[in-house]
Formats: C-alpha cells, structure tokens, sequence
C-alpha cells in the first residue's frame, strides 16, 4: 500500500473506528457495572449533538488552540500512517498537546487551569518514556522511518518486552483514563469538574472529541507496531490493549499526580531504559 | 437532526432540597434504570449540559447560583424542575427564606411532580424535556436561518405572554450584573405589561413640561408602542417606546442571548424611531452597568445626558440623541 | 572587526556625552554587522587563513596585554581577600611568561587566525546577536539609571565601553587560530564579564562576579597548561593543527581545552557563575547568555569534537554536557524567577552543545553548530524581553506574567516566538535536538536516556511559562507600551531572526555547516528533504494560527468561567463561605516538593566534578607524556587499555 493511500485511509476511518471504540468502551465499561449501557453509536450522537450547540466561551481566542489541536492530532496520525519518521511523530503529537494545554490555560478558569497543570505533568510523565519507545524501536530496526519498523522481519515485542510494557503504562496516561484521568476527569463529579475541557462548549468540545478518537486510533496503531510482521496477532494485540485499559480504567481509583509522576519515571528508567540497556549490551 | 434526542447532557442542582429527590436522580444512573442507555451524562458543569435540572425550593442562597448556572449553559437548554419543591415551593412555599420554585428564578420546562419524585418519574420528565430540547433545537436553527426574514412588527397586547417570557430570558444577564432581583423587568407581572399596552404616558414627566397641549387620547401614537421582532412565528426581540411632544422615550430593548450580536438590536431602535416621525430628540433609559445596551445606543448616535440613582444597585443612565 | 570595537570601547571610556555614546554604539554596530557580511562572501570552504608566520612582536605585546590584565586581577584579588583568585592569576600569568621566554621564539605558527565557516556562524552571530545588545542595551540602561534602578550609580561610560571590549574580544575568540592569542582573547572575556557582573556593585553583585572570575579562572589555567601541553607534545600552538594531528597527541591539550571550555559555558560544576550572573542589567545577562561568552566555550569544544570522539575523554565531556541537561532542566521547574529559568535553560542548552562536542561524530558536531545559533537567537530575544517586562510591570516573577498578553501585547507575542524557538516542533530548537538524539544513539545510545528526560523537564517549565503569558484572569493592567528605538529595533530584529532561522535552517545547513562539516570529517550530517517538508508544513500550520484571529469573537457567546455558580459577576471572583466575595488566584506548580533546586545541584556538582577529574585522568593517563614527541608514535598508535573500556561504553 502507498503511503499516500494509507493516510487517506486513515483521514477518513480513523474517527470511524475511534468513535466505535469509543462506543464500545462505554459499552463495555456498563456492563463491567452490571448496566445496559449506551447504544455503540453514543459517541457519534454525541458529537452530532455538540456540533449544534451554542458555542460558550470565557476568553474569545480559547478555541483556536482547540483547532490546532485537532488538526496536529490529525497530523500525528497522519504522519504515523504515511511511514514517516518516528521522531517527528512524537513532536508532532507533543505541539498537538501543548496547543490543548494553551488553550486551557486561555480559558483561564481554575478548574480548566488545574487540569492543565496536570496534563503538563502528565505529559512530563510519559515523554521520556515515549522517546525511549522510538529508541528501542530504532535499536532493534535501525531506522527511526515507521514504514522500516513495520517492514521488519522480526517480531519487535520479543525484543522489546521491557519498552513495550513501559509503552502500555504511557497509554493508560495518554488515554486520559482511570488511574490517569487527572487531567480531565473522565468520570464525572470530580474535584476538578471536566479539568481542561471545563470551559469548552459546543463545537470546540466536539473537536476535542474526534482529535481523541483520532489520538485513540494512532496510539493503537504503534502497539501495532510491535507486532508489525504478524499482522494478525498486531490487530490482535492492540484491541487486547484496548480492552486492558478498559478494564484497568473500571478497576483503579485515581493516583495522586505524584504517584503518576514518579511511576512513570520508574517505569521509563527500570523497564524502558533497562531493556535498551540490555539491547546495547547484547549487540 | 440526530443527536439531540439521543444525547442529552444533564448537569444536577440542589437548590434547597431535602436531598430525597437527589437521592431519586442519583438512583437513576444505578444498574436498575441505567439512563445511560438513553445517552444521558451526568456532566456537573453546565457548559457541557443540555439539561438543567433542579431539586428543591429557591432560597436567597440558591437564587444566584441557579440564575448563573442557567446562564452557563449553552443554547438550547432545557430546565426540568424535580419534585414538588422545585415545582412550586412544596411544603416549603410560605417559608420566610423561600421565594417559591425554580420558576420564580428562571423559565422551566417540564415539571416532575412528587415527593420525592420516583424515579421513574424523573426519567420520564428528562425524555419529556428531550422532546422539548428537540424542537428548540429545530426552532432555533430554523430562526437562525431566516434572521434575515425577520419582520419588525408593533406588537399587540395578545402578545404580552411571549413578550414577559422573553424579558425574563433577556434580563437574566442583567440580574447577574446587578446581582440581586432588583431589575424591575424581573418582577414584572403579566398584568403589569397588559396594562403598559393600555397605558398613555403620563404628560408630566415630559422634560419640557408641555402640560396643557391638548393630546387626541385616542390616536394610536399616544399610547406606548411595543415593537417586536419576529423570526418564524416567534418573538426574539422587542422594544418599547413612547413620545411626548417632540421627545421620544425608548426602554426594555431586549434580544433573546441566542441572537445577539447579529444587529437585532440595532434594527429595532431604528425601527422604532421611524415610528416617531415627527420626534426630533430621543431619549433611552438604560442601567449603568448594561454596556452591551449603552454600545448599541451609542452607536446609532446616541450619547449620556444625565444619571439618576434608582436603587442602590442600579443607577439609570439617560442617553439621548436629536434628529436631524 | 576584532580591533574596531576594542578601540571603540577604549573610546568611550573617554568621551562622557551620551550623544556621542549614542551615535558611536549604533555606527559600531553597523559596522560590525556590515563587515561580518562581507566576510561571508570572502570565505571559502576551506577556510580563510590569515597573518602568517611568527609575529612574536605581536606575541610580546600581547604577552603584556596578559599582564596588565594579571595585574589588575591580582589587585581585584587582594582587595577582595580571595586568595584563589590570587593563587590561580599566578600560576597562569606565570606559566605564560615562563612559555613565552622559553619557547616564543621557536614558535612558528602558520596562520595566526583562521576564518572557516564555523567562525563565521559565530562571527554573524557575535555581530548581529551582540549588536543587536548593543542597541537594546542603549535605550535599556537610560532607563535603567533613570526610573528603575535610581539607587545604582551610572557607570554607563564603563559599561559600553566594556560591552564593546567584550565583542571585539569574542570576534578574537571565533578567528584566532594561535592559542597564545586565543588565550588572551579568553582572558579579555574573563575580565569584561566579571566587571560587567559587578555593575552594581551591591554586596550580592561583588559576590557573584568574584565567583564568575574564580571559576573562569580556573578554565584559563587549565587553559595555559593546555598550551603548554600541546606545544611539548603535538608541538604546535595552532588549533585547526592540533586537531589535524595525531589523536593521541592532542588528547591531553584537546582534554584540557575541554575543561576550560566547560568552565566558561557553566555546565555543572560550574554553573553556578552563571546563575549568579543574574544580577547584573539585562543586556549584559542577555550578552553572556546568548551570543558571546558561553558560546566560547561551546565553541571550544566542538572545535575540538573531531579529537576527543570516541575517546573515554570524549565520553566524560558528553556525561557532563548529558547531567548538566537533565538536572538544569529539572531545576528550572522548581524556580518561578524569569530570569532565573532563562538561565538554567542556558545552561541545560548549552550542556546539549557539550553533548555534542563530547560525542564528537559529524552528526553531533552539525546539531552542535545548529543549536548554537538557534539558542543565540531565541534566548536573546527571550532576556531581552524579560528586560522590557521588568522596567515596565517592576517583577520578573513569573506568576506575575499573567495576562501579559493583554498587558503588553507585543512583548508578550515576542517572547511566545522566542519561547516556541526554544522547544516546540518545528522551530530550530527542536530541529536540533533531534539531530543530537539521532548523534546519540549512534554514538552512546546509553546517553539517550538523559536527553528523553531532560526534554520532559524542558517542556514542562516552558509550556506554564507560555500559559501564564496567555491566561486572562483580571483587566487589563494600564502599563506604559513605549519602547526606546534600540530596544524596538533589537527585538523586532530578534523576532524577526528567530523566524527566519526557522525557516531558512535548511540554507544554513548546506551553505554553512555542512560545508564546515564535511571538511573536518570528509561527511556530513543532515536532515532528510522529506523530513525537511514536514518540518515546514508544521511551520506553515503554526503560522496559520495567528490567522485564526480573524475569527476572532465571532460565533461564540461569551460567559463567565463556572465557578460552581458562585460567580460575583466575573470568572475569578466568587462568593465564598458566608457570603464573602473572594477571588481566584491560580498558581504554577513548581513541585518543590518533588525536585529541590539545592539538591539537584549538589547531586550534579559532584557527579560532574567525578566525570571532570576522570576527563583529565583518562586523558593524562593515556596520552604520551609531555616530551615524548611525535616521531616515535605510528599514525596507528591506540590506547592499549583505553580501547575496551570505551568500546565497551560506546556499546552502551
């Protein structure tokens, strides 16, 4: 498949299959609960109905950062799919979340700006960790270009256990789920109120809605990529990874920013950099 | 248009309540009713809500909240009163602290009788105030499409109910920059405005003290004017006015918040200055703090004459403007 | 263009009209500009090589120059009761006597000063960056002396004058290809800093530039014995020959340039001086930080990248440029100082810079030359704003910042450029690190782990800024907008350089760098064209963003923040218990709790003090001794034991 071809596929059915994972998360998240639970296409109503919203704003300028957030989450993505270079992936989606962190910070509300504090040390939490994924990936292909890591022959988790462990610790973080939900409280009736999104109506929240499905989608898209030769088992392994952070989010309470912090840190330093360690000392 | 009637967004607020209707609404969202079937979020912030829905009588300390809450929520919204108290003040209705139902403060929607009002109760309400969201949505964006359509009409007193209404939506910006109830188009009652239709100016509050012109009482102009502003059917604006001798008074401009900004305003005022052909000096009435009103005025060219203390909150701002 | 600002400052200190003062620093700075322009199209590739021979007049005069400035700093000594100070201006100025009687005659260096394409980067920069300084600094220091700083006594004569030494002197540093003459150059800067430092001459002031000269001085004797190391053992005083020469041979000196390099680039056992340099006025802040000063000792040791790579040398210079990154940026977290976090983001820079020289391949030495004109440019701009913002709100703290946005518009503006240039994705800083992450892994994957960290660090501190600058969270503060012509002209100009930097970084890459590059390694580095375009489509994205504001207002209504419905009228003032009115105050975390400043220095101090005596052991240890002279070694001649141990760490 050409690049090309698979960045169109991936504009068009990613908030496709975002929005139903979506769905089915909650879907899976109420029967966890013993309830029925909303319908699979709930997200899609959601975002249909937002779009008809009246737009409420505290600061005028706040949602421009909300569109830039959501076309850099796109171009994360997009950049993803089309093969390109793993690094510039992660700046790419690194800019995507300081747009979202500027933009609560615009709104200049105390909840949207604890929630933005958070989210910083969030993301503090998990670059490292996001970085040494891409290094370990390079280690082992050589190449930081996501069209080489994919074409690889071996199975990258086999030697990447550590980085690919670490890497599913980030994405409990990066799906802003239980027990990292501490920026934007995914559940509702919380300390913070909705955190960062607090201030955001309308169509802006809508936007924020399809960049996470749009994020949701890349991000399983690089567990993918640890088993990128053995398609199957890849398409496999990422749902299961899905289906992980669903359980984990109904079975965990939320961590103090601390906890988050410095687990994370351990887990980048002990199993990320560990296993890169190993791997050097290997060659 | 899918999604109104499939997701709606509540945001929960006791105003007084004995917390036995909280208690009901919160068993709402347990495994035996799950209303998360019906898409419905317990949000608990109005930015996000469609719903509105409130427990228990208003007191003086629930007032302000709830009118600022109201406020925060974005268009269209849907207030559902639960239980009798926030119905009409319950058991509660005479007490010294309590100004009476949720609808004393702001327009409600569905009310959902019952002490505590079951469940059930309150989930058939929430699907009522669905379909109530569902056709304000139509409305709206109906009237959002054909602003350019909308006539300018003088209203008649079979308009005095829509008219109350609307004042109550427009004023709530101004109850919270006054802070408390003391802006009169909130007390207003609908015989109060019926009776402003009837009403002919009183000749002596003329600045030129003109007494003694014999006025033709039964001429149409003599009387107060209401001007509305009609979308599809329904009011979104009005303004009043009345003239005596050459001085024109104008008050109450008001245009529904969903439509600001989109020179209805404007218009009206130029509408009903053309009512007054022979007037060559308008006079409007505004309260000090209401800079949307005071921008609009002046930027049809008129400017502050003179203030006048009206209660310790508000003081009246006359700004005037000759035509010429 | 060494000599016309020396003279020019020698000037001032004459003339007291601060008309002339005036004209003087503009036309200066004209000048400087111009000329550096000129040379870029008199450069090529190789190299311009000038002044031949042995000029051991020059040297002699030079040679007093050293002595006056010995002289002086023995008296500084003294009065200051520092005998370090003392001890150390001793064993330098006597060494360098003690070389010059001994060998000055003997010497014979090919070219005194060279001027490749590197020195002509730093030249551009030295002249625009520093320039630009100058001109800020005029506007600057009158109301310096006249509103904000009244008590200070106006030295301005002094202080030009010093300005303008100190970037002949750097002009000096980036040609000069004697080291006798690099030394002095060296020396100048010392001296020029630590004056400028104790401007004020508050008590905190003296301290701090007696510590800045302290640690410089150390640096300088590290520096003479390198000399003197490199004349007994590869037997040449000239750099682009030392470099040339055999590895072995150079070790040592190369190690010992290093360290004097570190020293005068702050990283860790040494940023201290840095820090303190805070308190003297901005510009002179601005000037240490951005284009002169430290980037001499960056410069240093990415002159000499090519002999220490892949030495155990070379690894402790990259561990100390590594740690440095990571705990200054971890400090800069915990300090809300504007001017205190511009610094140790400096630091953490330049610790990148010292990475690379560390590592030493062709990758790292093009990040290195990448980031040094990226960080000139941005983190000029940045002191230079937090000048303004300082003479007009009265506090650098940065919680006080909030709003600025609405309070000064376009400083504000200016310093969220100066800000995205210094981390965010597609502007040079960013560009540059990347570079330097792919440098590592190629070289000591091991190291990466510091850069992953250290840019979490970075990202955290700088994002809050940027937050803190756009929040509105009261009315707009009435402040006087006025710049002063200098200052509108340096940072319209900065601004206006950083973007450019951005854009054009490609041009820069293959007309400058990679040219200088190729020449020392036979390769270059580089970024891929793809990658290039991606870079640029990003810029284009983020330009597009001030677009957005002409949408602005329209189509939202606009309420007040939910405040749990007990707003008063406004978003940051609500009614608390029993009804009292109270306001929102919204505070950075700083997570002292977490990391402290004192801790995370003291950890670094000592590590890098480890690193800095195992640099110089390593290096003692395994390099020839002086007078074992260069017939006896082959061309192949290895560290016998150094060998495993640094493969063994470059597999790491």
């Amino acid at each position: 498949m050409s690049p090309w071809l698979r960045l169109i596929i991936y504009l068009v059915a990613a908030p496709v299959v975002g929005g139903l994972l979506a769905g089915i998360d909650r879907r899976i998240s109420a029967r966890m609960q013993a309830r029925q639970g909303p319908p699979i296409l709930q997200p899609f109503y959601d975002v249909l109905k937002l779009l008809q919203k009246e737009n409420v704003v505290v600061r005028r300028s706040q949602n421009f950062y909300i569109f830039f957030f959501l076309l850099l989450v796109i171009f994360t993505g997009g950049l993803f799919f089309a093969g390109s270079d793993l690094l510039l992936v992660i700046f790419a989606l690194t800019l995507a979340s300081i747009f979202f962190v500027l933009a609560a910070y615009k709104a200049s509300s105390p909840f949207s700006f604890i929630g933005a504090e958070r989210e910083l040390i969030q993301m503090m939490a998990y670059e490292p960790m996001v970085l040494l994924t891409a290094i370990g990936m390079y280690m082992v292909t050589k190449s930081f270009q996501v069209g080489d890591i994919a074409a690889h022959s071996s199975l990258l988790v086999l030697a990447l256990p550590g980085v690919f462990l670490g890497f599913l610790y980030t994405l409990e973080i990066k799906f802003r789920k239980s027990p990292f939900d501490l920026s934007c409280s995914h559940h509702a009736h919380q300390e913070l109120v909705r955190g960062m999104t607090t201030e955001f109506s309308g169509r802006a929240l809508a936007m924020i809605e399809v960049a996470h499905w749009y994020e949701n989608v890349f991000l399983l898209g690089w567990v993918f990529l640890f088993f990128a030769s053995i398609p199957a088992l890849g398409i496999a392994a990422a749902l299961a990874v899905f289906g992980f952070v669903i359980l984990v989010d109904n079975v965990f309470a939320r961590l103090k920013w601390q906890t988050a912090l410095r687990s994370a840190w351990l887990v980048a330093l002990v199993l990320g950099f560990g296993n890169i360690l190993v791997l050097s000392l290997l060659r | 248009m899918i999604g109104f009637k499939e997701s709606p967004w509540i945001i929960h607020y006791d105003a007084s309540s004995c917390n036995g209707c909280d208690i009901e609404t919160l068993a709402c969202l347990t495994p035996l009713y799950d209303v998360e079937r019906l898409g419905v979020v317990n949000t608990g912030n109005p930015k996000h809500a469609d719903i509105f829905l409130v427990t228990g009588a208003v007191n003086e300390q629930s007032r302000s909240v709830i009118r600022n809450i109201y406020h925060q929520l974005p268009e269209p919204k849907v207030v559902v009163a639960v239980g009798i108290c926030a119905s009409t003040g319950g058991i509660f209705r005479e007490c010294y602290n309590i100004s009476g139902g949720v609808d004393s403060v702001i327009p409600v929607d569905v009310y959902v009788p019952g002490c505590a009002a079951r469940p059930e109760a309150i989930i058939d309400g929430v699907v009522r105030a669905l379909g109530v969201l569902e056709q304000k949505q139509k409305q709206m964006s109906a009237m959002r499409n054909s602003l350019d359509k909308t006539l300018y009409l003088r209203a008649e007193k079979t308009d005095a109910p829509e008219i109350l209404t609307l004042q109550k939506i427009a004023y709530q910006s101004d109850a919270e920059v006054y802070g408390d109830d003391s802006v009169p188009a909130l007390q207003q009652t609908l015989e109060d405005l019926e009776n402003e239709f009837d009403r002919r100016p009183a000749r002596e509050t003329t600045v030129l003290g003109a007494r003694g012109v014999s006025p033709d009482l039964s001429e149409d102009k003599d009387r107060v004017v209401f001007l509305k502003a009609v979308v599809n059917g329904k009011i979104i604006g009005s303004v009043r006015g009345h003239a005596v001798e050459d001085t024109g008074f104008l008050s109450r401009l008001i245009v529904h918040p969903y439509f600001r900004g989109r020179g209805i305003g404007r218009r009206l005022l130029g509408e009903i200055e053309a009512f007054f052909p022979h007037v060559t000096r308008f006079e409007a009435r505004v309260g000090h703090k209401s800079k949307l009103t005071q921008g609009q005025l002046s930027s049809r060219g008129y400017a502050v004459s003179r203030q006048e203390p009206f209660t310790p909150a508000i003081t009246w701002v006359y700004m005037q403007k000759e035509r010429k | 263009m060494i000599l016309g600002p020396i003279a020019a400052g020698m000037g001032l200190l004459c003339f007291r009209a601060e008309a002339f003062r005036q004209w003087s620093v503009g036309l200066l700075t004209l000048g400087i500009a111009a000329a550096s322009l000129a040379l870029v199209t008199m450069v090529p590739v190789s190299g311009l090589k000038l002044m031949p021979g042995n000029l051991h007049g020059v040297n002699l005069a030079f040679l007093a120059s050293e002595l006056a400035i010995a002289l002086f700093l023995l008296y500084v000594g003294f009065r200051a009761r520092r005998p370090l100070i003392v001890l150390l201006v001793a064993v330098q100025s006597a060494l360098m006597c003690w070389f010059e009687f001994r060998h000055g005659a003997h010497l014979q260096p090919a070219y005194n000063l060279v001027v490749d394409k590197f020195s002509l980067i730093m030249a551009l920069i030295n002249a625009f960056v520093g320039g630009g300084i100058c001109l800020y600094a005029l506007g600057y220091m009158r109301e310096y002396h006249g509103k904000a700083h009244a008590d200070v006594p106006d030295r301005r004569r002094m202080f030009f004058a010093l300005m303008m030494i100190f970037l002949g002197a750097m002009f000096g540093i980036v040609f000069a290809n004697n080291m006798l003459w690099l030394f002095l150059f060296w020396e100048v800067t010392t001296v020029c800093s630590f004056l400028l430092i104790g401007y004020t001459q508050t008590e905190e002031a003296r301290r701090n530039a007696l510590r800045a000269l302290t640690m410089n001085l150390v640096g300088g004797v590290a520096f003479a014995v390198a000399i003197v190391w490199a004349w007994h053992s590869a037997q040449t005083i000239e750099i682009d020959r030392l470099v040339a020469s055999n590895k072995s041979l150079a070790l040592m000196p190369a190690a010992l340039l290093c360290f004097a390099g570190i020293t005068k680039s702050a990283q860790m056992p040494f940023s201290s001086w840095l820090l303190g340099a805070m308190v003297a006025p901005t510009p002179v802040s601005a000037l240490l930080h951005s284009s002169t000063m430290v980037k001499a000792g960056v410069f240093l040791v990415l002159r000499m990248a090519p002999v220490i790579q892949s030495t155990a040398a070379g690894l402790a210079v990259a561990m100390v440029g590594a740690i440095t990154f990571l705990i200054a940026s971890l400090a800069a977290i915990t300090t809300s100082d504007a001017k205190k976090v511009l610094a140790y983001s400096t630091v953490a820079n330049l610790g990148l810079i010292v990475m690379c020289g560390g590592i030493g391949t062709h990758e790292a030495v093009w990040a290195g030359i990448l980031l040094i004109i990226f960080h000139a440019v941005s983190k000029c701009l940045l002191f230079l704003c937090v000048g303004v913002v300082e003479h007009k709100t009265h506090s650098r703290n940065i919680e006080d910042m909030s709003g600025l946005v609405i309070d000064l518009p376009i400083i504000a503006v200016m310093m969220l450029i100066g800000m995205a240039g210094m981390f965010v994705a597609p502007f040079g800083m960013l560009i540059s690190k990347w570079a330097v992450l792919k440098a590592v892994l190629d070289a000591y994957p091991a190291l990466s782990v510091f850069i992953a960290f250290g840019s979490a660090a970075t990202l955290f501190f700088w994002v809050k800024w940027m937050g803190k600058l756009i929040e509105v969270v009261r009315a707009r503060k009435v402040l006087d907008q006025h710049l002063e012509l200098g200052e509108r002209t340096a940072l319209y100009g900065l601004s206006l350089a950083t973007f450019l930097a951005c854009v054009l970084f490609p041009l820069i890459s293959i007309y400058a760098i990679e040219p200088y590059v190729k020449n020392i390694y036979g390769q270059s580095g580089g970024i891929g064209q793809g990658n290039i375009i991606i870079m640029l489509t990003m810029m284009v994205m983020i330009l597009l963003f001030p677009l957005s504001f002409i949408n602005y207002g329209r189509g939202v209504r606009v309420t007040d923040a939910y405040l749990g419905g007990a707003n008063l009228q406004s978003s940051v003032r609500f009614s608390g218990s029993a009804n009292q009115p109270q306001d929102v105050t919204m505070g950075n975390y700083y997570l002292r709790e977490f990391f402290s400043e004192a801790g995370l220095t003291k950890w670094g101090v000592v590590s890098c003090w480890v690193l800095l005596a195992g640099l110089l052991a390593t290096a003692g240890f395994f390099a020839p001794a002086p007078g074992a002279t260069a017939q006896g070694t082959p061309e192949h001649f290895e560290q016998p034991a150094a060998k495993p141990f640094v493969s063994a760490v470059k597999s790491l």
